[in-house]
């Protein structure tokens, strides 16, 4: 989960100078750092039986996830959603309702989840795709009321204010996910996934047509990009990834009620993404690090953690606005002209 | 917040049937609701307003807007306290505290942010305004604080539709202020040039307006008229919280986008919408869908309208 | 830069380690320790405030009067925002440190059931003094509450307050649309349906609503002889709301029973107001009046009946440890012991039925002069 080469190469555009020359660093021992950080992660539950530290990483894995879908959203292709909890919720409602009333399989219901988030996804892009900025992020907000409204609501199916409790646990040729190491694997697992997945696409002519709709659109539509059409997939691949962190979510609680998605659930997510930095695979894996392990470690203050954390975001802000690990010389983290400045230097730098 | 004689005024025999039965009083009915859906819409539609003015000068969206509004009401409260319900106080007291408030949130999260990408600022009035809910919730307390009686409860009657004292107090006291934000918009020089900030930063700049200035004073101004809002609110559900803010800040956000976020005006109209179709919705259905309106309005006005009811010209967020 | 964020990332990854290693401390035992869930900040900060006040004094008191079965009782809290994920973690957190012998909290109904499959597995009590969501104490032998069963207070209060003392028949219900208003509406629905109570109109709202004036109006409509209001922390601004549209209608509550904010809240307003409550601050009961301005003294606020069930909590705790006597006490005698034991706490007797939570008794209350007031001779709870 630690810094992954392969994440680091995604585009000339979205690398930063600082990120750079660490990146030559690692690419050297590129394998090495690779396997190393996987074994360090796969075989730290042996060390310890403290299903505390467990939980906490499964909460890490969680939200690189979640954090990283909005990433796609907001970081590659420069939308700007705030409303990830939605998703979030829809993902994890599907799989309590297919896994409680149909019976379903958890392996069978977690793309079903993920498709099913993925088209809620497409719903909401379809009609947004001429907005922009500010206009498309309070729909996206709104939608993550309506959809936690409705889950409050529509008692029939998302058992209302009573939730859903007995979520079955998924199994493994019969062999059931229980405790807190099971579940670590498990997302370790599909946090991997999600990662070679995810920099897969973000290489691919898909990934190349999102950066370009961030960095100019007018642009990208004119060199004959079908905007519309990649801006709706964006919307559709960061949610059907929201959803799979959501049905993944369910059964570890077995217990979900409207509440766990509320707008402050969002704003967390968002300030995983910001913190982390934007446009980068790695970046909202550092925010979801910092953000969770900071929470934990901030607890002995009492009531004054929140106030720290808020502070810890404004410091943040002020110190370094494109993140820890964000690409420092797109759209998403410099303005106007002085990006057109870095652009010139980084320019110079390929041709030297 | 005045000591009531406990004499038991509910002594008199309830009068039920308020309403007729039959079309007619349906009609009322409706008319009540109607009334309910404007003193709302009036209140964000203040909000909205001031919401608007941050943002067209400042030209970045704001989450704190719901903690200027709660601070404005805390203010509001001690006034009272002090002072022992007196309006006017009250009302200068919450303008002070807000803009007071809205001059830390313009040096945290605007003033070096204006060449930053969008999310930057945004992201730090997420945190300044958790920043101020927290600290608010350990300095005042985390329990709801009661503010009675502020206004008499008298009220006219039309036949079976009923308008309070506190309804037209709030009412009156949104199209003043309103009514006066157009006239320092329109006429006199500060106003000019906070409009001309507003539509069009480098070009004030070029024309000699002190852009930061005149971005401080007017996100100043639209913070005091988001504590006037925190008064009226206070005074018409009469509890305050520390926590009040956060989902009346959406409000205020939506109405303003509504609105088409920059043009004062249209904004007011955006929170005068979402408080009726609100109140009407809640009439079909329940409070539960309260915000599904809201949001779902809003969301079928932006399909339809891509930039709210106007999109102004140069005027860019 | 590259050195700081590797520095971080490295730091934050071995930080856990640490934390881990520096945990294993001997556990001292003369002391038992009760870990502490409530939410100390956002939105329910509130009620955690009142937890954390109300279960000190219950341990300061237990303390000084020599401990239980002699040893000392220590809290260990933490806040866990009304956040299910954190919640969750801290209960696992408690789950794992061996000398954390029971949990109090959470708070909400969804922090506590997330919580449920951690302390079944870890076979750790987990007392929750405000649970409400009537399927949490059944999910697991370890998951108590003793907020109180809404299938006996709601149909008490459509039988004998509203049928019986108040003599009406068309009642108007608000409630919050939460599991703990959804539950206690449908149990009041089905006694005011097997009655003949006539529910002329019901409305509802979700958690942090602030203008109530439409419902009101829609109420209104329907000429119901008498409101009630199931709700705890918005009754004060329905009632507010209720007076300042000038609609001067018979007002009931249930839940949050007789706590002096109410009455702080709503002023004169409150006049009148019927409600049932599991337990009253009796005037004349210098203990009681004690406890209270110990509270207010500690909190800054007057109690609702949440830091009292807290209170009670650390007591059944207590009493559970007595009740083992001189055998050692693990985890395991103390969820036996808790499901058995029977102690008359401030907010009434408490006795835990065979899921894990417990059917209260109920008095009827008015507000008269500002005051609340017992209704001698209603007592139907006892039948």
């Amino acid at each position: 989960m630690k810094i992954d080469p392969s994440m680091l190469k995604p585009s000339a555009i979205a690398n930063s100078n600082t990120i750079k020359s660490t990146k030559s660093f690692i690419l050297k021992y590129q394998v090495y750092f690779l396997i190393g950080s996987l074994l360090i992660l796969s075989i730290l539950p042996l060390f310890t039986n403290r299903s505390y530290i467990l939980g906490v990483f499964c909460r890490i894995f969680l939200y690189s996830i979640l954090a990283g879908a909005l990433n796609t959203i907001n970081g590659y292709s420069g939308q700007f959603c705030l409303g990830i909890a939605g998703f979030f919720c829809v993902g994890a409602y599907s799989e309590a309702i297919l896994s409680t009333a149909a019976k379903m399989n958890f392996w069978i219901i977690l793309p079903i989840a993920g498709i099913i988030t993925a088209l809620v996804g497409l719903l909401v892009a379809l009609p947004t795709l001429k907005m922009q900025g500010i206009y498309l992020a309070i729909v996206t907000l709104g939608f993550s009321e309506i959809a936690r409204l409705l889950a409050l609501n529509w008692t029939s199916l998302t058992g209302g204010p009573m939730g859903i409790k007995g979520i079955p646990v998924p199994e493994i040729f019969g062999f059931a996910l229980k405790t807190s190491r099971h579940f670590y694997y498990l997302y370790l697992v599909l946090a991997v996934i999600f990662l070679f997945v995810t920099s897969r696409v973000i290489r691919s002519r898909i990934g190349r047509a999102w950066m370009s709709i961030r960095e100019d659109q007018l642009a990208s539509k004119s060199l004959g990009v079908f905007t519309s059409r990649y801006k709706a997939i964006n919307f559709m691949y960061g949610a059907f990834w929201a959803g799979i962190a959501g049905a993944m979510y369910a059964p570890y609680v077995r217990f979900i009620d409207s509440t766990y998605f509320t707008l402050d659930e969002g704003w967390n997510i968002l300030s995983m993404v910001i913190i982390g930095g934007q446009g980068t695979l790695i970046g909202p894996i550092v925010g979801s690090v910092i953000v969770n392990y900071l929470t934990e470690l901030l607890r002995p203050i009492g009531q004054w953690r929140m106030v720290a954390y808020a502070l810890l975001i404004i410091v943040m802000m002020w110190w370094r606005p494109q993140g820890l690990a964000g690409a420092s010389n797109s759209i998403v983290a410099v303005k106007g002209e002085t990006r057109m400045r870095h652009r010139k230097v980084s320019r110079k730098e390929a041709q030297a | 917040m005045k000591e009531g004689s406990y004499a038991n005024m509910w002594d008199t025999p309830p009068s039920y049937s308020l309403y007729e039965t039959g079309e007619a009083g349906r009609m009322d009915y409706f008319l009540n609701q109607l009334i309910n859906g404007i003193c709302q819409g009036a209140i964000y539609a203040l909000m909205a307003i001031g919401y608007s003015v941050v943002v067209g000068v400042v030209g970045m969206v704001t989450f704190t807007h719901g903690e200027v509004i709660m601070i404005g009401a805390f203010a509001a409260y001690y006034m009272f306290f002090l002072s022992g319900n007196q309006i006017i106080l009250g009302l200068i007291v919450s303008f002070a505290a807000s803009w007071v408030l809205g001059y830390f949130v313009y040096k945290v999260c605007y003033e070096r942010f204006f060449n930053a990408p969008r999310h930057v600022s945004l992201l730090t009035t997420i945190g300044f305004s958790m920043l101020i809910k927290n600290l608010s919730q350990i300095i005042f307390g985390p329990n709801q604080k009661p503010m009675l009686d502020v206004v008499e409860a008298n009220f006219f009657r039309i036949g079976a539709v009923q308008i309070s004292e506190l309804q037209i107090v709030i009412i009156i006291t949104v199209i003043i202020m309103a009514t006066l934000l157009s006239l320092i918009f329109n006429k006199t020089k500060f106003g000019i040039r906070l409009k001309a900030v507003s539509q069009d930063k480098t070009a004030s700049y070029m024309v000699g307006i002190n852009v930061k200035r005149v971005a401080m004073l007017g996100n100043c101004l639209g913070c005091g008229l988001g504590g006037i809002a925190g008064l009226l609110l206070a005074v018409y559900y009469q509890t305050i919280q520390a926590t009040m803010g956060g989902p009346l800040g959406m409000k205020a956000f939506a109405s303003s986008v509504l609105g088409g976020l920059t043009d004062v005006r249209f904004s007011a109209l955006g929170g005068l919408c979402i408080g009726i179709i609100e109140n009407l919705g809640i009439t079909v259905t329940t409070a539960s869908f309260r915000d599904m309106f809201a949001f779902g309005f809003l969301i079928l006005v932006l399909i339809i309208r891509p930039q709210g009811f106007v999109s102004k010209k140069g005027a860019k967020v | 830069m590259k050195k700081t964020i590797l520095l971080l990332i490295v730091v934050s990854l071995v930080a856990p380690m640490l934390f881990a290693a520096g945990q294993s401390e001997a556990a001292d035992t003369n002391v038992i320790k009760l870990g502490v869930l409530a939410p100390l900040t956002g939105t329910n900060a509130e009620y955690g405030k009142g937890f954390e006040v109300g279960m000190q004094m219950a341990v300061d008191k237990i303390n000084a009067a020599g401990g239980a079965n002699g040893k000392t009782l220590e809290l260990v809290v933490r806040d866990s925002k009304g956040d299910q994920k954190e919640s969750s973690d801290l209960a696992r957190q408690f789950a794992d440190d061996m000398s954390i012998y029971a949990i109090l909290g959470d708070f909400t109904s969804g922090c506590s059931m997330a919580n449920a499959p951690i302390v079944d597995a870890a076979g750790l009590v987990q007392l929750s003094p405000t649970a409400s969501n009537p399927n949490y104490a059944g999910m697991s032998p370890y998951t108590f509450s003793i907020m109180g069963r809404q299938d006996s207070e709601a149909p008490f209060f459509a039988r004998y307050i509203i049928q019986k003392y108040l003599g009406l028949n068309k009642v108007g219900v608000i409630y919050i649309n939460s599991d703990w208003g959804a539950s206690s509406y449908s149990n009041f629905k089905a006694e005011a349906d097997r009655i003949g109570l006539n529910i002329v109109s019901a409305v509802n709202y979700v958690q942090d609503e602030k203008d109530f004036s439409s419902l009101i109006t829609k109420l209104r409509a329907a000429n119901p002889e008498v409101v009630l209001i199931l709700d705890q922390g918005a009754v004060p601004q329905i009632i507010n709301q209720i007076r300042g549209t000038g609609w001067n209608v018979q007002l009931a509550t249930l839940g949050p029973g007789t706590s002096e904010q109410l009455i702080n809240l709503t002023g004169k307003n409150a006049e009148g107001l019927v409600l049932s409550t599991p337990f009253f601050f009796d005037e004349a009961d210098a203990d009681l009046m004690a406890w209270r301005k110990e509270f207010v003294s500690k909190a800054g606020f007057e109690p609702t009946i949440h830091p009292v069930c807290a209170y009670d909590t650390v007591y059944l705790i207590k009493a559970a440890i007595e009740a083992s006597g001189s055998g050692e006490i693990t985890r395991q005698t103390i969820r036996d012991n808790l499901a058995k034991v029977s102690i008359t706490g401030v907010s009434g007797p408490l006795k835990f039925n065979e899921p894990g939570d417990l059917t209260r008794e109920y008095m009827i209350c008015a507000v008269e002069n500002g005051k609340y007031v017992v209704k001698e001779g209603f007592d139907y709870a006892k039948q």
